[in-house]
């Protein structure tokens, strides 16, 4: 299979804004949801995610060219690809303890909850799906970290309004959240025409 | 029924040793959506609303810190002591930190006992929780019923 | 052997990554040696990092009083850390005041040591010890209010009348883990190797049903202290004690103190509350101490007396009999200062009555819980 012929540069900015990984292709929905709460949080969670997203994806890449495809065990990527994430997280939830225990708390039981972030896995996948070389891989996976980072403090701002705004009982909570996502990914849309990869 | 994930971090906070040594669950297990749609259900058949009764418990609360930690006659009805150990404890469903304050409530013509704290009220009212049946807090809406109103 | 490669493969990448987290782990999660400095470098301790400073603390003997026992619900392990250990952890700030967050008073349950750090705590807390006590008595004094006595095994507590001690209350029935409890003492501090505690069955209360139902005399218990810091003032003003039920037994301490040391020229008022006669005790004690010490008042009121008993003393509540006694018997003209104890609602309540009679808010000390 050939490595597409996009530049890195273009396939970040289209990551970013035309195939958000969120608000394009829906993926890691859980913690969107439930920690966009307040901006601080969600800038933490965003971080978390940009990082664990490009490390593992450049790890990921490498097991991909040097292990999975030359011993010919492409059925195996997904597990291989979820143990790699886990120690990542692993690692940076050590880090993270030591270096800001204050965003450690913060992050809570969302750190470890990383690992299942779909988006996470997403990427991945998507990085062997289209057959990236190295370089792309990083700008994809880092623009779609940067992606998610956005949607979710976009998010976060959007609920701060909300707080304020007379809600329906009914609604209220992740009714209305659900909504207004459905709202950004229609404006997101309007991105769509600028920029066209896959 | 569905457990939200507020729920479910309350349930947590409720086992033995989290808040408190005992927790507040008692000797049961099922989720506590489930213990509170009963206990609902409960209330509903003896005809009791959880904002009244919660009035009268604060009330006679009120009235028993009166005795300042001795046992006070309330309305000829109730004999109430109230205590107050150090330290305050956190309600599992995060919204608001209560001093231990405890009263004991002894219907006078029956000896039948109650046992409330400033935090079973706060959970009884905002959150129609009433605790497990087995702990020594659970407000038993028979024996409310039985206690305040008769 | 081509089925091997697939597991293989599988198994070497786990191993790597294994291998990655446990390196990390060490490097870390590893403080390494950490100096804890306390009140300005009187007392240097070398320790390994990584654990709360509370627990760090604590095995090292020094004791922060903590009535939780470290798990942070309580507030009451506060202290002043001078050094830079990072900003208020969300678990923190419920229990401080603006003033005490600029302060850069922490919960020392929360704080974990990583790095070497600074701290001021009060001198006294260097005196505070574990003491591994034998219950020597148990004595019913009311129906609900036990008398216990621990023999500390020849070991020696030094304390200010008034002070009290956490007694640890070890796992038992649905109880999983050890927690601490505090109790005036009631013993006085001539007698050094024991101590003595007035515990009243709290309803529904872990430690005080323990302490009722479970321990008997000659029982192997853990106590530690002296915390606290109600004491009586090195004045010659009149003393206006207020207590009921368990609250006894800081007073009792002070009262036989004061005894002891001949500082009876000083004019102390002792107002007790209790429901019944059922519920009032030690009556031939102060009346005892009454007859030793002139200028000592015990004045003792029942708010429910049972009819046709022979109660001959006030009746009312007690803060009802002290304003009273403020505007009748009291002499005004004498610097007069307030000592209570007991729960927040008693303390507001005596507070105000005291206040209402001239006496200044300064002058005022309570063991508050």
């Amino acid at each position: 299979m050939m490595v597409p012929d996009i530049n890195p540069i273009v396939l970040l900015f289209a990551s970013i804004f035309t195939s958000n990984i969120l608000l394009a292709n829906f993926l890691g929905m859980c913690s969107f949801i439930s920690i966009s709460k307040d901006m601080t949080s969600a800038n933490g969670l965003g971080l978390a995610v940009t990082v664990v997203l490009t490390i593992t994806s450049m790890l990921n890449w490498v097991l991909l060219k040097f292990v999975i495809i030359p011993l010919d065990i492409t059925y195996l990527r997904y597990i291989l690809f979820i143990i790699v994430i886990a120690a990542t997280v692993q690692i940076l939830e050590m880090i993270i303890d030591r270096v800001s225990p204050a965003l450690y708390m913060s992050l809570g039981i969302f750190l470890p909850l990383i690992t299942v972030n779909c988006a996470i896995l997403g990427v991945a996948l998507f990085m062997q799906i289209r057959n990236y070389n190295f370089v792309q891989t990083v700008f994809f996976s880092f623009g779609s970290g940067i992606g998610w980072w956005l949607a979710i403090m976009a998010l976060a701002a959007i609920n701060k309004k909300i707080q304020k705004a007379p809600v329906s009982a009914a609604l209220s909570g992740p009714g209305i959240t659900l909504i207004t996502i459905g709202f950004m990914a229609m404006a997101f849309i309007g991105f769509s025409g600028m920029l066209n990869v896959q | 029924m569905k457990m939200t994930p507020a729920m479910r971090s309350a349930q947590e906070s409720m086992q033995p040793g989290v808040i408190t040594e005992e927790g507040f669950l008692g000797d049961e297990e099922m989720p506590i959506v489930d213990m509170i749609v009963r206990d609902e259900g409960e209330m509903i058949s003896l005809g009791l609303s959880f904002e009244k009764t919660a009035e009268q418990l604060s009330y006679l609360l009120k009235e028993g810190q009166k005795g300042l930690g001795e046992p006070v006659t309330i309305d000829d009805k109730w004999l109430i002591r109230v205590v107050d150990p150090r330290g305050q404890l956190p309600c599992p469903f995060k919204d608001g930190l209560f001093h231990k304050m405890t009263a004991e409530i002894i219907r006078k013509s029956t000896d039948e006992t109650l046992i409330v704290t400033d935090m079973s009220i706060h959970l009884f009212l905002e959150h129609h929780f009433i605790e497990g049946k087995g702990s020594q807090f659970r407000l038993e809406p028979q024996l409310l019923k039985r206690i305040l109103f008769d | 052997m081509a089925f091997l490669i697939a597991p293989a493969a599988i198994a070497l990448v786990a191993a790597l990554l294994a291998a990655a987290i446990s390196i990390v782990d060490k490097i870390v999660n590893n403080y390494g040696e950490v100096d804890i400095s306390i009140n300005d470098g009187k007392k240097v301790i070398k320790m390994d990092g990584g654990d709360t400073l509370l627990s760090s603390l604590a095995s090292q003997e020094i004791f922060i009083p903590s009535a939780c026992g470290g798990r942070g619900t309580c507030g009451a392990c506060k202290c002043k850390v001078t050094s830079d250990v990072g900003p208020h952890l969300p678990t923190e700030t419920p229990y401080m005041s603006k003033e005490e967050l600029s302060d850069n008073i922490r919960l020392s349950c929360q704080v974990k040591i990583k790095a070497d750090i600074e701290l001021e705590i009060p001198d006294e807390l260097f005196n505070i010890k574990k003491y591994k006590s034998k219950i020597s008595s148990i004595r019913d004094v009311t129906h609900d209010i036990k008398e216990v006595t621990f023999d500390l095994q020849g070991e020696e507590i030094n304390f200010q009348a008034g002070k009290y001690v956490q007694l640890v209350v070890p796992p038992h029935n649905k109880v999983k883990g050890y927690t601490q409890r505090a109790y005036s003492m009631a013993s006085r501090p001539e007698d050094k190797n024991l101590v003595q505690l007035l515990i009243r069955l709290v309803p529904g209360g872990i430690a005080t049903t323990w302490v009722h139902t479970s321990l008997n005399e000659g029982d192997e218990v853990e106590l530690v202290g002296p915390f606290g810091d109600f004491f009586r003032s090195e004045t010659d003003a009149t003393m206006i004690c207020i207590a009921g039920g368990s609250g006894m037994a800081p007073f009792k301490s002070i009262l036989y103190d004061m005894l002891d040391k001949g500082e009876t020229d000083r004019e102390v008022w002792y107002f007790f509350g209790a429901r019944t006669s059922k519920d009032m005790f030690y009556l031939e004690d102060m009346r005892e101490l009454e007859k030793k010490w002139p200028n000592f008042h015990f004045v003792a009121a029942l708010s429910e007396p049972e009819e046709g008993s022979s109660w001959d003393g006030e009746t009312g509540l007690i803060t009802d009999v002290l304003d009273t006694f403020l505007k009748t018997k009291i002499d005004p003209e004498k610097t007069r200062e307030g000592y209570l104890c007991g729960s927040p609602g008693m303390i507001d309540a005596c507070n105000n009555v005291l206040s209402k009679n001239k006496i200044a808010p300064d002058k005022i000390y309570y063991d508050k819980f």
